[in-house]
């Protein structure tokens, strides 16, 4: 949940989070307890993915994608690669750890839970980009999970600024 | 020292907030508690820009710009207003948004302050940013009149350490792939007194950016 943050917030936040995990919410932490048995009983990941853009980028040599990932099931999955063959040779899914991106293996999609690829935070990462895309393009992305199987989105590409979660 | 205080003061506001929202409800659906336990990370506030209680001293530092001439930043900026922000040109996400969230503002002042304002990005990755991948991607990213500046890293690193920014080299990962460093602040120096007065995270937006940079121009605090 903080891999966007500095080192400083991130140190921060994990020891009030470790606070509130002692303090708060005596049994009301474990939150699945509460589901109903019929969500319970459907044993597969429900993936949804919304909010796929990719920002314009300043040059051609690669690209940065967020987007986020719905399951709806009891089930967890993982986003484990992404490929994007026409539009990049290479693409891959980073976090930002201490003001440093570095490759993953794969992002974990909680059970009744969301992967929020984000700016500032984790992404996806085009490399080899075949030409620069413009706002307004379509990018064809394929995620690949490991139980779901490959979900195909299209990439919609924003102005460079864009960033939706500051319009809360 | 001044940012980390105000960063520890956000990040315990988020973490209140989130304490909050996951105890405030008996029964909290799974899509609420993962969508507060993200607003750790981007906590609300109410003024992008920190104006600083000890503002930095601007940092003694030669380099070299995108036309491949010695820059010295204390002369060349003096009396001007001007912002400062370290980070690489590989960079997906945070370094070309802040960029494009500066020119955005940049690009709606008047022409005269345009002149004025020296808005310079410092790269922490020199090895690949040389003066013409700088100006390259300035110009993608930011605006053709940014200044790019490059040189050998142990001087960069000096640099930002005088603006209280930690910067470390270039890495290469498992795969042989390089990961470089960017940084989340951008430090407006005062025409008036030449310091480094107002500090921005990359949190702001291009509408923050084009309330505050006149006042810039102007050394006065947004």
């Amino acid at each position: 949940m903080n891999r966007r943050t500095t080192r400083t917030l991130s140190f921060v936040a994990t020891a009030l989070a470790g606070a509130l995990a002692l303090t708060g919410c005596n049994g009301e932490t474990n939150t699945s307890a509460s589901r109903t048995p019929a969500a319970q009983t459907d044993s597969k990941p429900k993936l949804e993915v919304t909010g796929a853009f990719i920002p314009e980028p300043a040059t051609a040599d690669m690209a940065g994608g967020f987007l986020t990932v719905r399951n709806s099931g009891s089930v967890a999955d993982k986003l484990t690669s992404v490929t994007a063959s026409a539009f990049a040779g290479k693409a891959e899914i980073h976090e930002t750890k201490d003001g440093r991106m570095q490759q993953v293996t794969s992002f974990d999609v909680p059970a009744n839970g969301t992967l929020d690829l984000k700016r500032g935070g984790s992404h996806l990462m085009f490399l080899d980009v075949k030409r620069k895309p413009k706002k307004g393009d379509r990018i064809a992305v394929e995620l690949h999970f490991e139980k779901s199987g490959t979900v195909k989105v299209d990439m919609q590409v924003e102005a460079a600024t864009h960033n939706p979660q500051q319009h809360h | 020292m001044r940012k980390k205080n105000a960063l520890v003061a956000v990040a315990l506001a988020a973490a209140a907030a989130l304490t909050l929202s996951a105890c405030g409800g008996g029964d909290p659906s799974p899509k609420e508690s993962s969508q507060s336990a993200a607003e750790v990370s981007a906590p609300t506030r109410t003024k992008a820009a920190t104006v600083l209680d000890r503002p930095y001293k601007k940092p003694d530092l030669v380099l070299t710009d995108t036309h491949g001439k010695k820059y010295d930043l204390r002369e060349a900026t003096k009396g001007k207003p001007t912002l400062i922000y370290f980070g690489y040109t590989q960079c997906p996400d945070v370094c070309p948004m802040t960029m494009s969230n500066i020119a955005v503002a940049y690009k709606k002042l008047p022409k005269a302050d345009q002149e004025k304002l020296q808005v310079v990005f410092v790269t922490t990755d020199p090895d690949r940013d040389t003066p013409e991948q700088l100006g390259k991607w300035l110009k993608g990213a930011g605006s053709p009149d940014f200044i790019g500046l490059s040189g050998d890293f142990p001087t960069i690193q000096a640099g930002a350490r005088q603006l209280g920014v930690s910067i470390e080299p270039s890495t290469k990962d498992k795969n042989g792939n390089v990961t470089s460093m960017h940084t989340k602040q951008v430090i407006a120096f005062s025409p008036k007194t030449d310091a480094g007065y107002v500090l921005w995270t990359d949190e702001a937006t291009p509408d923050d950016y084009t309330a505050d940079l006149p006042k810039i121009v102007k050394g006065e605090t947004p």
